[in-house]
This record gives C-alpha cells, sequence and structure tokens, in this order.
C-alpha cells in the first residue's frame, strides 16, 4: 500500500527539514510543495532528498494541498496523508490516522483535537469556546456536518475519495470546502484524535469572516 | 443650468475617451455598448432633469430628480464591484491553475 505524504509550505525553513524527517519513515513518499517562500525552504527540502514542489506564485495552503494531491493520484497512491510544515502535528498521529483507511472503515480520516480534551488545552479559551463551537454551527446549519474539530488539517484520504473531493478554495477556506465534499458524496468519514503542539493559534476571528466570504463567492462563482 | 452643462462636458470627454478606446481596440465590443448606453442614458436623464423630476414627484418620492440619479448610481456602483469582485476570483482560480501546472511539469 502506497502512502503518501503532502506538506505544503510557505517560509517554514525554520521547520521543515525536521518535520520532514520525522514523517519519512512513516510513509513511502514524502511531498512538499513550497508555495513561493521568500526564504530557503524549497532548497533545505530538496536537500532531503524528497520530492519538492514549487509554486511560482504564492496561492495559498489551499491551492498547495491540492497541487500535492494532484501529485499523489498521479504516482497511484493508495493512501495520501495532509500534513503541516510548522511542526505542530505529531507524526506518530499518522498512524492513528491512517489506521482506518487501512483496515476499510473509511474514506476520509480527520484528525479531531476535541476528542480528547487533555489535547486542546493548551488552546485560547477564546478560540475553544467561541470561534470552534461558532464554525461547528456554522459546518452544522450550511453543510449539515457534525465533526468535532471543523478546521482540522490533519486528515487522510483513500485514492478514490481524493479523486472525487474537487475543493476550489486556495486559501483557508478548503477545510470548509473539503468537509461540504465529503458530505456531497456521501463518502465515509472518520474522526481520530491527534495531539499538537501550539507554536502559534492559526485563525482569528478576521480569518473567519474571510472564510466565510470566500465561501459565498464561491457558490456565486460555480 | 451651470451644473447641467458641467456635468454633461463631463460625459462627452467619457464619449471621445471611449470611442477613442474602440478604435485602438482597447475594449471589447460587448463593453462599448454597454459603456455607450450607460452614458447616453446618463446625459439624457441631466438633459431632462425637469421632467425627471415631475416623475420622481407623481412616483411619492419626496427626493428631487437628481438625488434618485445618485441613489441610483450608487446601487449601480455597488453591483460593478460585485461584478468585478467575481470576475477576479475567477481570475485568481485561472492563476492557480497555471502555477499548479507548472509545478506539476517540473
Amino acid at each position: 500500500m502506497k502512502i503518501i505524504c503532502i506538506i505544503p509550505a510557505y517560509n517554514e525553513a525554520e521547520n521543515i527539514v525536521a518535520v520532514i524527517n520525522s514523517v519519512k519513515s512513516l510513509v513511502d513518499e514524502v511531498v512538499v510543495i513550497d508555495d513561493c517562500s521568500s526564504d530557503d525552504t524549497y532548497f533545505l527540502a530538496k536537500q532531503q532528498k524528497i520530492t519538492a514542489l514549487k509554486h511560482i506564485i504564492n496561492r495559498g495552503q489551499g491551492a498547495a494541498l491540492k497541487t500535492g494531491t494532484e501529485y499523489a493520484i498521479r504516482e497511484n497512491a493508495d493512501i495520501i496523508v495532509h500534513f503541516d510544515a510548522d511542526g505542530q502535528f505529531l507524526a506518530i498521529d499518522i498512524k492513528t490516522i491512517i489506521a482506518p483507511l487501512i483496515n476499510n472503515q473509511a474514506d476520509i480520516v480527520f484528525g479531531s483535537r476535541f476528542i480528547n480534551k487533555q489535547d486542546n488545552i493548551a488552546m485560547p479559551v477564546m478560540k475553544r469556546r467561541v470561534l470552534m463551537p461558532l464554525a461547528r454551527l456554522v459546518n452544522k446549519l450550511f453543510f449539515n456536518i457534525n465533526l468535532t474539530d471543523p478546521q482540522s488539517g490533519f486528515r487522510a484520504m483513500t485514492k478514490l475519495a481524493a479523486k472525487k473531493i474537487d475543493w476550489h478554495q486556495d486559501r483557508m477556506a478548503h477545510c470548509s470546502e473539503i468537509l461540504y465534499q465529503v458530505v456531497k458524496y456521501n463518502l465515509k468519514i472518520k474522526e481520530v484524535p491527534i495531539k499538537i503542539i501550539y507554536n502559534n493559534f492559526g485563525q482569528r476571528f478576521s480569518g473567519g469572516v474571510r472564510i466565510l466570504i470566500d465561501l459565498f463567492l464561491a457558490k456565486l462563482i460555480s | 443650468m451651470f451644473q447641467q452643462t458641467l456635468a454633461l462636458i463631463v460625459i462627452v470627454f467619457f464619449l471621445a475617451r471611449l470611442f477613442w478606446q474602440k478604435q485602438k481596440k482597447q475594449i471589447a465590443i460587448a463593453e462599448f455598448i454597454f459603456w455607450l448606453f450607460f452614458w447616453l442614458i446618463s446625459a439624457g436623464a441631466i438633459i431632462s432633469l425637469k421632467w425627471l423630476d415631475k416623475i420622481v414627484a407623481s412616483l411619492g418620492f419626496t427626493a428631487s430628480g437628481i438625488n434618485i440619479l445618485l441613489y441610483l448610481s450608487v446601487a449601480v456602483l455597488f453591483y460593478l464591484i460585485f461584478r468585478l469582485r467575481l470576475k477576479l476570483s475567477k481570475i485568481e482560480r485561472d492563476i492557480t491553475k497555471l502555477v499548479r501546472h507548472i509545478a506539476l511539469k517540473k
């Protein structure tokens, strides 16, 4: 079974080598997509003897993930893992996230910071108590999605699922769009607990509003 | 009267620019027709402001004709900005496609 790990990276020269080395032994191929970083992310990734792709213009995390996913489909991966380059995810959780796919229990598996309470204890109260519940409510109301972690970037999917999910959101709204398409195509979902080491706290309220605007515009275009 | 003349001069200036752009083939025919009608209707509305005042009054509005024109133009501007945003989103998608194609080709 061929497992490819996709790591979108933007100005992650500080973390990229450690992240690549932490996941390398757990998957068959590591693919880093450098999203037009201004630092040495691309060269450092290339030095690790992995596949490094480069966006010549910065297009956002969603776009970089899609580039990597298309590459993995082309390379005939059986399982595609989406992983962050900032060192916040634990590589060992890859085993947990791909297990339901290997056992045929799901088409797509999401890592959740909210299944085990101690996994999100370091998250700021505002995000844990206000932003995340709000995002869950939006997912429930507009997309009829019931997941504990509405913005999880740690996910794994089968090639079949990856072929069906065709997201167009280049920036942070891709998480919601992927969820929406998973429900639309009736794919089997599973959530597994993951641990996060918090370096920074990701989305702010303004980021959440931006996601909603992007999703609204995308609805009008399509 | 002076304000009307000034507005008409501005419209004539924009019409002249429009024809110049058309001649230089800098503008698509559909866009040319849209702006031509837009400026001609604007000129017509300014010329017949008194008649417009009467129509607006007969419709029960308290504002004068020029105010209604102003409200309408603000609404049109909002719509055009919205259309522009949609177009920008489409262009962004196309840029992403190109960037992805180049990344995967290497």
